[in-house]
């Protein structure tokens, strides 16, 4: 009776939308995988000019030249892997586009710089909290060997309780230090020195909203 | 007893003149005659992070904690956090594996513990080694050199001013240092490691005379040279394995005999002299200007130090005086330089008799005198004159008289009085006087002269004119067989 039950609910509409279905939910799962891998592609992250500053710093560290011939893109360290998690951190990545449209002129190199502290703090927070996933992805933590003579000692035995981010940062941007020791006087007179302003114009424009 | 026995002669032998400075001394360093021990409670070191430190670093950089596991600090439990812990405000702090360190340890820092060592040597020459001379480097390091040279040579004895960037990383152009005069980011002066090998922090290392031959060597302070060319040089060599270099205490005349080094006599304590981490206290005068001065040493209320040639106005106790940076700072206390010199001499004393000590302090005296009166004054006074007749550019080094005037008493002059100072007969002369000499009559004077012209006599001769000891030069019929041409021989041999 189940059976016949059951077999009077398929019915032809229900084969029909349970084919469309199940094809349009493969296609849309296509669909975020293409994105994801559109998405995370270089030349997406810097169509926006203000990314532009952070890809020439990228372009001269280990993980774009590396003798290898293995080159982690944007996405590769910045979106975690899997398919959920990936189209998650798009989302969420979309406000980085809503700042570039609605925020502080980041095309400007000297606000760039000035605002890239804050940047750098929120990726190492992402790291610490996803546990590396995107480190982890290339990286196996008991096959590093390293060139000293103990850095894979160092990654069995002195890694409890940490990931990859707690140690290693400023690897490929631009060196910001640590949250907890950041000063931001110092960083802002750095800025100014860089680029011949005047003292105190950093503070400045920080503190003005944006001009209209 | 033995000790008591030999203090008490000692004390004796030097006389009632002798109580009242060491008494000053005594006062003055507030301190007792041994190595200061520690006094912080213990519970204040062995930071629970340590231990995380060492097992990382004894494989990230074995050789470091290696030389940490033979030091004392080891065997009394410092681990790498008590010293390298920061505050968050500080300007060269950073997170390290959770922690907040700072790479460098400043004397500031090992002040926490070796409180009495740190505030000894703040104020002393070697801790304004580079404060000292900020001011003169671009004009030879920069203009004669280039500014890439400050790293290589003048700041690794000098010091550098560390610059902490706006990234957080120690300026690559001032750190690495350990230079003696290092400006810390947290202010402090100095770099116990100039002398100190890290991470060992070695007793017996630091008494040795190579702890100075980084810095006092070369033809402009050929200390370790003159040292090792001198008698105290030579027994010390013979007899080094009977210094007692490793002893907890090592006063001079009781924990050794064999031989005094550099820190004997310029640091360590000697029968009831204090030891001092003040190098130049015990120095009557400065031996590194183009003309020497006896000087007073002014000690402030706050611990700066500031020397006072003789001669110039001297203050009271408790006056207010400005010093070189500027600050105003009140008067503790002075040392005059018949009071440094005294304080030298005790520790000839423990193996010198009185007459002995006296007699060659006099001998060095009248070198420092001579070169004053007969070549830096003069020298100096034909150089003012150039200068002020618009005949010399005031741009250090661009015209060559200026090496040699510059040569004549920063290293030839500094040779000769250093090696007086020091007991090295040919440093005195040969690589010193007769240099000096050689230099002022046949290089300094005709570069003057033609640099002069017209008014050579009334800016360079009127000048050797006045001073007794050039007066040789107006007799030129004076022979004498040293060059092999003296008249009578020379006619004997026709």
């Amino acid at each position: 009776m189940a059976g016949s039950g059951l077999f009077s609910v398929i019915t032809r509409p229900v084969v029909i939308a349970l084919v469309i279905g199940g094809i349009g939910g493969m296609v849309f799962i296509g669909f975020l995988n293409e994105f994801h891998h559109f998405a995370s592609r270089n030349e997406f992250c810097t169509s926006c000019h203000s990314m532009t500053f952070a890809e020439t710093v990228y372009q001269q560290s280990a993980h774009y030249n590396s003798a290898s011939g293995v080159r982690a893109s944007c996405g590769d360290c910045h979106v975690s892997p899997g398919l959920l998690a990936s189209t998650w951190d798009h989302v969420v990545g979309a406000t980085d586009f809503f700042k570039q449209l609605f925020g502080e002129n980041y095309d400007d190199p000297v606000i760039n710089a000035l605002h890239l502290p804050e940047s750098a703090f929120m990726a190492r927070e992402w790291f610490r909290k996803r546990d590396s996933a995107s480190c982890r992805y290339c990286h196996v933590q008991e096959a590093i060997q390293g060139e000293r003579t103990h850095t894979a000692a160092i990654h069995r035995e002195e890694t409890e309780g940490k990931t990859c981010i707690d140690c290693h940062t400023n690897l490929v941007h631009r060196p910001v230090p640590d949250e907890r020791t950041f000063k931001r006087d110092a960083w802002n007179r750095m800025i100014e020195e860089e680029f011949g302003l005047e003292p105190g114009t950093a503070d400045r424009l920080l503190a003005k909203p944006r001009p209209e | 007893m033995f000790g008591v026995i030999q203090m008490r002669k000692g004390f004796e032998t030097i006389g009632g003149q002798w109580v009242g400075v060491l008494v000053l001394l005594g006062w003055m360093l507030a301190g007792p005659a041994l190595a200061e021990p520690v006094k912080l409670d213990p519970r204040h070191w062995g930071h629970e992070a340590g231990e995380k430190c060492v097992s990382c670093h004894s494989k990230a950089s074995s050789g470091l904690a290696s030389q940490w596991r033979e030091s004392a600090h080891h065997a009394a439990g410092v681990n790498c956090m008590d010293c390298h812990q920061a505050e968050r405000s500080d300007p060269d702090s950073m997170v390290h594996e959770g922690q907040i360190i700072a790479t460098i340890v400043s004397p500031k820092d090992c002040g926490r513990c070796h409180q009495k060592e740190y505030e000894e040597q703040q104020g002393s020459v070697h801790a304004e080694a580079f404060a000292l001379i900020e001011a003169r480097l671009p004009a030879l390091a920069d203009h004669v050199g280039g500014p890439i040279m400050r790293a290589a040579s003048c700041d690794q004895c000098h010091g550098s001013r560390v610059g902490v960037q706006g990234d957080g990383r120690l300026d690559p152009a001032t750190w690495p240092n350990s230079g003696i005069g290092r400006i810390n980011p947290d202010g402090s002066k100095g770099s116990c490691s100039a002398c100190h090998g890290r991470h060992r922090f070695s007793k017996a290392q630091a008494r040795e005379p190579e702890a100075c031959v980084r810095c006092h060597s070369g033809p402009d302070s050929p200390d370790k040279e003159i040292f090792e060319a001198s008698k105290h040089g030579m027994v010390y060599a013979a007899h080094r394995h009977e210094m007692n270099l490793d002893a907890p205490e090592w006063v001079a005349g009781r924990d050794y005999t064999a031989a005094p080094t550099c820190v004997t006599c310029h640091m360590g304590a000697a029968g009831k002299l204090p030891s001092t981490h003040d190098v130049g206290m015990r120095n009557a005068w400065s031996l590194n200007s183009p003309v020497s001065n006896r000087q007073f040493l002014v000690v402030f209320e706050d611990g700066a130090k500031m020397e006072l040639p003789e001669g110039a106005e001297i203050p009271k106790r408790g006056a207010e005086l400005t010093r070189l940076d500027g600050t105003v700072g009140q008067v503790k206390t002075l040392a005059a330089p018949d009071r440094r010199r005294q304080a030298m001499s005790m520790v000839c004393l423990e193996c010198h008799a009185k007459s002995f000590t006296e007699s060659f302090m006099s001998q060095f005296d009248a070198v420092v005198e001579l070169f004053n009166d007969k070549f830096g004054r003069p020298a100096r006074d034909v150089m003012a004159g150039l200068y002020a007749a618009e005949l010399l550019t005031p741009t250090p080094f661009d015209e060559p008289i200026e090496f040699t005037y510059w040569e004549l008493w920063h290293d030839e002059g500094a040779r000769a009085r250093h090696g007086a100072s020091m007991m090295s007969p040919n440093h005195a002369w040969w690589e010193g006087m007769y240099v000096v000499g050689r230099n002022f009559y046949a290089r300094f004077l005709p570069e003057a002269r033609a640099i002069a012209g017209e008014r050579a006599d009334e800016l360079v001769d009127a000048v050797i004119g006045a001073v007794e000891s050039h007066q040789w030069l107006n007799d030129p019929g004076q022979s004498s067989p040293i060059l092999g041409f003296a008249r009578d021989t020379h006619e004997e041999a026709e």
